[in-house]
């Protein structure tokens, strides 16, 4: 099979379609950001404010990021793989409802989770308040564990991201042939055993995946760390942006924490080896779940429960206590709304543009489409941070400042360069499931390929981009360095009214703007988790 | 040593309201290959599983020589059997290598031991050059005799086989599942082949079974069955034939008593130009060595499979009779 493909795809890359041009564009668009910091990063030099950096701060900035990611590593694979295993395989009390709830934690942005467990926590939080009054201590009596700490912003950072190993660790099992586990446990293999020797490295690579994705977000977090303190590389760079003045320096700390995003994604590739993951003849059987009777399965929900209660109830909740105490300053979120969705709107509309160009230039496989996906989902792991340096870099070198519509611009570019990725591989994917045969047939009857891309590929890709579209639009309107680096002079955006007002410790004020953030966050998640409960693959025999 | 016999008594599984299996009994002996036929949705591959364990019996009892392994109520999981499995997509386990997959149930002897137990079923099974390929590497072929190495390499008391060759090339089948039976058949066990081909039934098993909606119609040796089915299901389940109702048989072909129903095996319709039973050939065609007739008799067609040489050519009239060893006269009237 790999001897005529090769040729073939060889072939295409010779001939590039008319759609090419434009998508290679497109890519160029997505991929300038990342390239001016890189080239700032090498010829601007560092300056003053680089030299202090490199003596001082680096070495805190890096060690801040890496423990952050080796202890949100530990945290997630410890709760979101034996959950994904239990809600997969087995049957307990709530199983059903936990196969979704468990997903909702991604609904709030890592900042928004750090205002609540940073309130929760606190010294005047209920918690310690609760252990005063219960054994008459001073708050100095005693030692509590600190949210704001490294290990603390490790704790938040995981506690919103770990749905996305639960999700790739479940399909990760589900995809496996049930099979393997029978054919391990008539080998004699115990249960326990069948999971860990069979089960678990079956999944290994989908919970890479999972991790390399939860991992890159964390890295990009700068909200938490800022909030609790915690010095960081992207904290860095937007410091070094915004205290010294600085994007050369900032551009050099960019370089290291792109370093280590590459790391990441090389080591996720390398995680999947050469072992395959996926059989190679798929015959579906129904998953039959062994079900945990008695205190297995209230200990299952139990364990269950208590990732969803510290990923979402307990945050939420504590917010939503907050929100309801005091009516302070409805008015002005009315307007950090409206900068909010124009902000995240133009930068949805500008990526879905784009990822519709990529997508319909030879169904996103020509050599341009293929150069534009490449950039694409390499631009999806860099930060935020990074990608608004470097249009602050290239609007430097023509001379624009952040007035008029140049920083609206700006930051729709940013969106579109960090998340185009997801808006166009749902469409390259609904291209994908059309049968090749309908643009042959199209061309059959005359079609030239224009009107082919117009009137078949480009309603078949509709299809796919609703779901993508609406991903771009809360993604956007959750980033928060970006938005704080390049939004225009005045304009607060949800995120960035509710960083404001949470590191001004004015908690309650932030409470509203950091719900109706979290609020449009559940919406892609409940399409997500709805999809899920209804396409299982497996499932169906 | 004397191998165990794996039975089926009087089993049944019930998924909510629906029966799968109903009551049925069924003995593997050992060193025979006992073919498990029927359509889709007959249960076959639900009894396989009642025997391995891996789903529990609502009714019956399953036994292996003189130990129960499942009552209702009681089912000995899975590992404690020693029940070797062989599933139509194979299984195996795509992180490990041909070899590691073949060592995975030899835990028990150590790492050395092991290693030379599944090198030595490799190359039984001709894969010795393919011990470290991973199962996405290997052919279709490659990977079904590795998984048949994997259920035999720990020497297992009985081996299920669930459709096992429908997912291999019809061109390469007949040579892998000559192969991969050979060796299920010098371990000497109770060997159970579900499958939905007849063919595949009575070229390979010793023993053939024929399940339809849950229930077992009828067991016995291979030939036997095919040559004295007890029911029209039965001898339609083992290959084409023609059934005709008492009334709608041509005058002078056979006697069939009223309300009776005539079976006929497309090989039991001989052509005989002295016969007074005349037929119009409406089509003639190879159908591998033998040629297939399409008859029209009376207004009723007729399939018939005659030795090549010879055979009679499209818009010919030829006379037939029946080879009363292959048509079978039924009392019942339902099909």
């Amino acid at each position: 099979m790999a001897g005529p493909a090769l040729p073939r795809s060889l072939a295409r890359w010779l001939t590039p379609g008319p759609g090419d041009g434009p998508a290679a564009l497109a890519g160029a668009v997505i991929a300038v950001p990342v390239v001016s910091v890189l080239l700032a990063a090498i010829f601007l030099g560092g300056g003053e404010a680089w030299d202090h950096i490199r003596s001082t701060l680096l070495v805190p900035y890096l060690g801040g990021t890496v423990g952050t990611l080796v202890l949100a590593t530990i945290f997630m694979l410890m709760f979101a793989v034996p959950a994904a295993w239990l809600v997969t395989m087995h049957e307990f009390p709530g199983r059903a409802a936990f196969e979704w709830l468990l997903i909702l934690p991604l609904a709030a942005p890592g900042y928004v989770l750090a205002y609540a467990w940073g309130d929760l926590m606190g010294v005047g939080g209920p918690l310690q308040t609760a252990l005063r009054d219960m054994t008459g201590w001073a708050a100095r009596d005693y030692w509590f564990p600190s949210m704001r700490s490294l290990p603390g912003l490790a704790f938040v950072l995981a506690s919103g991201l770990y749905p996305y190993v639960y999700l790739t660790a479940r399909a990760g099992f589900v995809s496996q042939s049930v099979c393997a586990l029978e054919a391990a446990r008539s080998l004699g293999a115990s249960p326990l055993s069948s999971f860990w020797n069979v089960a678990l490295p079956a999944a290994r690579p989908a919970i890479a995946a999972g991790l390399a994705l939860s991992l890159m977000e964390s890295a990009a977090d700068y909200g938490a760390a800022e909030f609790l303190g915690v010095p960081t590389l992207t904290f860095g760079i937007v410091r070094a942006w915004k205290s010294f003045g600085e994007p050369a320096a900032a551009a050099r700390l960019a370089v290291v924490l792109l370093v280590l995003v590459v790391g990441l994604v090389m080591a996720e590739r390398w995680s999947r080896g050469r072992a395959g993951s996926q059989q190679s003849s798929t015959r579906w059987r129904t998953v039959s779940r062994t079900r945990l009777g008695g205190v297995a399965g209230w200990l299952a929900a139990a364990f269950c429960l208590t990732g969803f209660t510290i990923g979402f109830v307990l945050p939420v909740s504590r917010l939503v206590w907050r929100a309801l105490e005091t009516q302070e300053s409805i008015a002005p979120v009315g307007e950090a709304l409206k900068n909010t969705l124009i902000l995240a709107g133009a930068g949805a509309a500008f990526a879905m543009v784009l990822a519709l160009v990529i997508a319909l230039a030879g169904r996103g496989k020509g050599p341009g489409a293929a150069f534009a996906r490449l950039t694409a989902s390499s631009a999806y792991a860099i930060p935020g941070a990074v990608l608004a340096l470097g249009a602050l870099v290239v609007l430097g070198g023509f001379g624009l400042t952040l007035t008029g519509l140049v920083p609206v611009a700006a930051l729709a570019w940013v969106y579109a360069s960090r998340f185009t990725a997801a808006g166009a591989e749902p469409m390259v994917a609904a291209l994908d499931r059309a049968p090749a045969s309908l643009g042959q047939a199209a061309q059959s009857l005359g079609a030239t390929p224009w009107r082919r891309a117009k009137e078949v590929d480009l309603p078949i890709a509709l299809s796919g981009a609703s779901a993508g579209a609406l991903i771009l639009f809360v993604e956007s309107l959750k980033e928060l360095p970006a938005t704080l680096m390049l939004r225009p002079f005045n304009w607060d955006t949800l995120a960035v009214r509710a960083h404001a007002y949470a590191t001004d410790e004015r908690l309650a004020a932030a409470a509203l703007p950091a719900l109706l953030i979290t609020a449009a966050g559940l919406i892609p998640v409940i399409l997500l988790s709805w999809r899920l409960s209804h396409a299982r693959p497996g499932e169906a025999a | 040593m004397i191998k165990d016999t794996l039975s089926a008594r009087g089993v049944s599984r019930r998924y909510d309201d629906t029966t799968v299996v109903e009551d049925v009994s069924l003995k593997l002996k050992p060193g025979l290959i006992t073919a498990l036929l029927g359509g889709s949705g007959a249960g076959k591959s639900t009894l396989l599983r009642l025997f391995a364990g891996l789903e529990p019996v609502d009714a019956g009892e399953i036994w292996l020589g003189e130990r129960a392994l499942s009552k209702p109520g009681m089912t000995i999981a899975p590992d404690k059997r020693h029940i070797g499995l062989i599933f139509q997509d194979f299984a195996l386990f795509p992180h490990l290598t041909a070899e590691q997959n073949v060592m995975f149930g030899l835990k028990a002897l150590g790492k050395e031991a092991a290693t030379a137990e599944a090198r030595s079923w490799l190359e039984r099974l001709d894969l010795t050059a393919r011990a470290g390929a991973y199962p996405h590497e290997l052919s279709g072929g490659e990977q079904q005799r590795v998984a048949i190495a994997r259920a035999l390499a720990p020497k297992p008391a009985a081996i299920l086989m669930d459709e096992p060759f429908s997912g291999l090339d019809p061109a390469l089948r007949s040579y892998v599942r000559d192969a991969a039976l050979e060796a299920v058949r010098a371990a000497g066990i109770p060997a159970l082949l579900v499958t939905h081909d007849p063919l595949e039934a009575l070229e390979s098993a010793d023993h053939v079974a024929i399940l339809k909606s849950g229930h077992l119609l009828q067991e016995g040796p291979a030939e036997e069955m095919y040559l004295q089915p007890r029911s029209a299901d039965v001898a339609a389940a083992l290959g084409p034939v023609n059934v005709m109702m008492a009334d709608e048989v041509p005058a002078g072909l056979i006697d069939v008593p009223a309300g009776s129903q005539l079976v006929v095996r497309p090989e039991g319709i001989l052509v005989e130009d002295s016969s007074p039973s005349r037929a119009q050939v409406v089509a003639s065609q190879l159908s591998g060595g033998m040629t297939r007739l399409v008859l029209d008799m009376a207004g009723r067609r007729l399939i018939a499979l005659v030795p090549r040489a010879g055979a009679p050519g499209a818009g010919h009239e030829i006379g037939i009779r029946l080879d009363p060893a292959l048509s079978f006269i039924f009392p019942s009237a339902q099909v």
